[in-house]
């Protein structure tokens, strides 16, 4: 290995200043070496590969079908559309109801995702910064929802909803989603605030600083990446939320629940595929943008919050 | 004025004061605070997830429509459930989820993040395989279903290449086996996302020690990448019993022309709640719902307690 001996003075010198970070980061664009590959790389490396151009191939097939006739999407499974028929979309968006679905997810999940947040990014701070002796086990209490499934909440919820009038109402859902997301939030936010440092906390209380004011203006605009992160995910998650979606609402519509109808009138008379795929592209393509735009940091969110 | 609240603050109360170190006026300002922080947060969440967890249990030992009186039954409803066929189906399948299911989706994660380690585009395949698992589970199931149709894709790939009579991948004898295939596909790219984080974590110096003493790639695999990965393997083997034990929409999307709920053959537990919570003809009721949804609770608890034993005993990599 040259490699090694060659920059061995200069890595201990590296060393001795900065423990790790250094020689670490400099050396990161050559990864491990290419030799001693197995003939089994040979067989996998082509499969994964063609795992990726499937996934693209079933998203470019999907929108492709989209704007085809139904006798088409059978007939000439690979073909380009005769002529884009984008009145699929505005068959789905009107008669399919996806548009419904559309802006009654859109409004839940925003309006959770805000909730969530102002509720969930005081009690992270205050979990991990504020000396408490019950810090720990309430961190522990929050984390430990992330254990509980749906099914074992909705039936008091769905009682007690229904005798407060909330069922088949936004509200009732908004505040289901809000509670839900609750526990993965703490536990997402706790992790982000214990990497702060202390001190700009102690500068702003010897300045006057009350909790409060150093909690919105100085340690929260730090963690603003992570909020958005958190937010995000949590978009993705409730965006086509089926479970509670199912229970709390009869009547309104989430796209999960217009996908559910129109799948079930399409098996029923068999026909208006292509307007179920433009609905489904309907429901893909805003989760498409949002990949394409936060997509490394969400990548990365993801593997954060999980993988320490 | 905030400083002097401090102050006053601490004055005021110094005989409560645990130990010495928490007695600045910094401190007891923030220990003030802590009820606007914290309280929200907590009722919120005791109200509408605690609660009814709790009252779900309640619940279960009870005979009970929604309305009208509840009537005690013990533990009737668990004997109801354990004798009921549907119940059994929807165990085996989830616990087929939870251990076929999850070997191979942590097998294809584990296999794509030691491929991608050294492939040229990584960054893109592993962009791309991720994707599907934003996806609603709903969408994927229904793209799923399609492909997998008679008429679908597969089949029509499958007759191109000279298969003269294609299975019927959606009939009685396949349908279990696609559908589970296609949870793989739904899954594996969280896990190879998190794996591929925690594989990056590990110092090249220690591959590099193990190239010096002349490893194998298997060997450099088995005794460097394994060991340190072990932890985060377990953190998402967590994820993985939780996310197993809550399967619905997946399976939703196979109703057939039949009705609003797929057949039993694919039923979940959630699904047996949910479809026991509002059968039609209403002899379960709420009581055996509960009672399945309180079994799923509990084994959900198991797994975790069980996996973290069980990763405690390794040692405890610090790198």
């Amino acid at each position: 290995m040259p490699t090694t001996t060659t920059s061995q003075p200069a890595r201990r010198d590296a060393r001795a200043n900065r423990p790790l970070a250094r020689p670490r980061l400099t050396r990161r664009p050559s990864r491990r070496p290419r030799r001693g590959r197995s003939p089994l790389h040979l067989i996998l490396l082509p499969a994964a590969w063609s795992l990726a151009i499937f996934d693209l191939f079933v998203v470019g097939w999907l929108f492709l079908n989209s704007l085809k006739t139904t006798p088409e999407i059978f007939e000439d499974p690979w073909g380009l559309p005769s002529r884009p028929r984008w009145h699929n979309y505005v068959d789905a968006w009107n008669v399919a109801h996806f548009g419904e679905g559309v802006l009654n997810s859109l409004v839940l999940v925003v309006a959770s995702g805000i909730a969530t947040l102002s509720l969930a990014a005081p009690a992270a701070y205050a979990l991990t910064r504020f000396r408490w002796r019950w810090s720990g086990p309430v961190t522990v209490f929050f984390a430990m929802g992330l254990g509980v499934p749906a099914q074992s909440i909705f039936i008091p919820l769905y009682v007690g909803m229904d005798r407060l009038g909330l069922v088949n109402t936004l509200w009732g859902l908004l505040l289901v989603y809000t509670a839900t997301n609750l526990p993965f939030a703490v536990f997402f936010l706790t992790g982000f605030f214990a990497s702060l440092p202390h001190e700009l906390e102690e500068a702003a209380a010897l300045d006057g600083a009350g909790p409060g004011y150093t909690f919105w203006r100085i340690m929260l605009p730090l963690t603003r990446s992570g909020l958005l992160t958190l937010f995000v995910l949590q978009a993705i998650g409730d965006w086509g939320e089926t479970f509670f979606a199912l229970v709390f609402l009869q009547d309104k519509k989430t796209i999960s629940l217009a996908l559910l109808n129109f799948t079930q009138t399409v098996q029923y008379t068999g026909a208006e595929w292509s307007v179920l795929f433009a609905g489904i592209c309907i429901i893909v393509i805003p989760l498409i943008a949002l990949y394409l735009w936060t997509g490394r940091r969400l990548v990365e969110g993801i593997a954060a919050g999980y993988g320490r | 004025m905030r400083g002097a609240d401090a102050v006053e603050a601490a004055a005021a109360t110094p005989p409560v004061r645990r130990t010495s170190r928490s007695a600045s006026p910094f401190d007891s300002a923030r220990r003030r605070a802590l009820g606007v922080f914290v309280v929200p947060a907590l009722a919120v969440y005791v109200l509408v997830v605690i609660a009814p967890t709790l009252l779900t249990v309640w619940i279960s030992f009870h005979r009970w429509a929604g309305a009208g009186p509840m009537e005690y039954v013990g533990i009737g409803n668990y004997r109801f459930m354990l004798r009921d066929p549907a119940f059994h189906r929807s165990f085996v399948t989830t616990m087929v989820i939870l251990f076929v299911v999850g070997a191979i989706t942590f097998t294809v994660a584990f296999v794509l993040t030691m491929l991608l380690q050294d492939m040229a585009g990584r960054r893109f395949v592993r962009a791309v395989v991720f994707f599907p698992s934003l996806l609603p589970g709903l969408v994927i199931a229904i793209l799923w279903g399609f492909l997998f149709d008679p008429q679908g894709l597969v089949n029509h790939v499958l007759t191109l290449l000279g298969v003269d009579e294609p299975p019927l991948w959606l009939g009685a004898d396949h349908l279990f086996s696609t559908v589970m295939a296609g949870k793989v596909w739904l899954s594996a790219g969280t896990y190879t996302v998190i794996f591929m984080a925690a594989a990056d974590r590990i110092p090249r110096y220690f591959y590099e020690a193990a190239d010096l003493d002349g490893a194998s790639a298997v060997q450099r695999f088995r005794h460097v990448t394994v060991p340190l990965m072990s932890g985060v393997a377990g953190v998402c083997a967590v994820l993985w019993s939780i996310s197993a034990l809550k399967s619905f929409e997946f399976m939703l999307a196979f109703a057939g022309a039949t009705g609003q709920l797929p057949p039993v053959s694919l039923w979940t537990f959630p699904l047996y709640s949910y479809a026991t919570a509002f059968a039609a003809d209403a002899a379960a009721g709420f009581g055996v719902a509960s009672a399945a949804a309180v079994m799923t609770l509990a084994l959900s608890l198991v797994l975790t307690i069980l996996v973290r034993r069980v990763l405690a005993e390794r040692t405890h990599v610090e790198y």
